[in-house]
């Protein structure tokens, strides 16, 4: 694992680069179902309790790559607010020390309008920001339940692969190897995001 | 930052920001200005993003936040508005003059709230409670989209880029000796300004025109017949040469 950017709009980013390296595991995950999915139907009856989990192979896949989409287009967002919180703390500091510049001037009353102004819009930011922060959190966390299944999903096809006869049992299991290493990969990235979500927090 | 009162009567006063000792040694000094009428303001090339809180703080001395109701930004130059992302949170309903021709470049520098007011390449007027304020075409000078600005009445040119010198922050605040001045001129005016015909065509304008100071973004200010000498000087140079100075 790499270690933990201290720049909160860096992790933003990251987070949305491996979500979409899930993506990408998640589309191969998809091929792995078509291809079950024709070993199945060549191992004929031996193999028919085999087909219904190929079904499940690419619900997971869907799921997984939607689900991404989604995070992703969330970082996005939380990305774009984030810019802006910068911006918008960048200010309330110049405006602090022009405070602490310019104390004696006749005019530093008339700068409480433009500082209350961007106080409220930093507050705004502040608010939006942390309730992207926990759509995201909750998003991850549900795309993490899901690939829970996914060892349920492994076990269960390991077991059918076992009766497919020894001439596809092997490119069964195959499978199931592909749907557990997928589905652990993505959860990786899904664990490292969650912990860059949890960073970000603490801001 | 250091304030001068370059003219002042009953309808409006020109000031000068600059000198900045306190500025980080590894950015160019920069001399900024502004017209205060009645009831507004112009702030002309307010500068760096480094320079916002001790521009802001020199500005708020003289006039209260909200009479600052006009920004003028002569090019896109970074040393001229990299600032404005933080005007603009400070400053929402003002208006930006600047060359139509580098709007969406200077967007770039962060502008969700000020107005940009873009100038045609003729040149157009802004009249602040009766006080004409005029932008004249200064292209090529060294900006490819880039304006002057002329106060008849005060008989001021602020010159931007052009008549600029690079000076220690402690300089005069006018120009003394003319001739040791053109030395230091010669390599910024030879290496940025890029146009013969731009800069002759520039200097056959601005002989017709009343000018009593010149004031650019960097360096000592003209006074009088050093005007007219810089002119003559500018004149004979060749620019868009490659020198290292
Ligand atoms: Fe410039
Ligand atoms: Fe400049």
């Amino acid at each position: 694992m790499t270690d933990l950017s201290q720049n909160y709009f860096v992790s933003v980013a990251e987070i949305a680069a491996k979500l979409d390296q899930a993506t990408t595991i998640a589309q191969k995950l998809s091929l792995t179902a078509s291809n079950a999915r024709a070993v199945a139907l060549r191992a004929g009856e031996r193999a028919a309790g085999f087909r219904p989990l190929t079904d499940f192979i690419d619900r997971l896949a869907e799921i997984t790559i939607s689900s991404s989409k989604k995070i992703n287009q969330m970082a996005a967002t939380l990305s774009q607010t984030s810019a802006e919180k910068v911006r918008a703390d960048g200010a309330i500091k110049h405006f602090n020390s022009v405070y602490k510049i310019a104390n004696e001037s006749p005019y530093i009353d008339s700068l409480d309008e433009v500082y209350e102004r961007c106080k409220s819009e930093q507050d705004r930011l502040e608010k939006t920001y942390r309730r992207q922060i926990e759509q995201l959190s909750e998003e991850l966390e549900t795309l993490s339940s899901e690939l829970r299944n996914a060892v349920i999903l492994a076990t269960l096809s390991r077991v059918e692969a076992s009766q497919a006869g020894s001439q596809y049992q092997d490119a069964l299991i195959n499978v199931a190897d592909n749907v557990e290493g997928a589905a652990g990969k993505i959860k990786n990235h899904i664990k490292y995001s969650q912990q860059m979500v949890s960073t970000l927090e603490e801001y | 930052m250091k304030t001068h009162k370059l003219f002042e009567c009953p309808s409006h006063t020109w000031l000068m920001f600059g000198r900045d000792d306190e500025k980080p040694e590894a950015i160019i000094d920069t001399n900024q200005y502004m017209v205060v009428t009645k009831n507004n303001s112009l702030l002309m090339d307010p500068g760096g993003i480094e320079l916002f809180s001790a521009m802001l703080a020199a500005v708020i001395k003289q006039v209260p936040a909200n009479k600052i109701t006009h920004l003028f930004a002569s090019h896109q130059d970074p040393d001229i508005i990299s600032s404005l992302g933080l005007w603009d949170q400070a400053l929402p309903s003002a208006t930006l003059h600047s060359p139509w021709l580098w709007e969406s470049f200077i967007r770039h520098f962060g502008m969700n709230n000020i107005n940009y007011s873009a100038i045609p390449d003729e040149g157009n007027t802004l009249k602040l409670d009766g006080v004409s304020l005029e932008f004249i075409p200064a292209h090529y000078l060294h900006s490819s989209g880039n304006f002057n600005v002329y106060d008849p009445e005060a008989k001021i040119l602020m010159s931007g880029d052009i008549g600029a010198a690079m000076e220690p922050v402690d300089a005069p605040l006018f120009v003394e000796d003319f001739d040791e001045h053109a030395k230091k001129m010669r390599m910024f005016h030879q290496r940025w300004m890029p146009s013969n015909e731009a800069k002759n065509d520039w200097v056959r304008r601005v002989r017709k025109l009343d000018v009593e100071m010149m004031c650019p973004q960097h360096g000592r200010i003209f006074k009088g017949d050093d005007v007219k000498r810089f002119l003559d000087w500018f004149e004979n140079l060749e620019v868009g040469v490659l020198n290292k100075g």
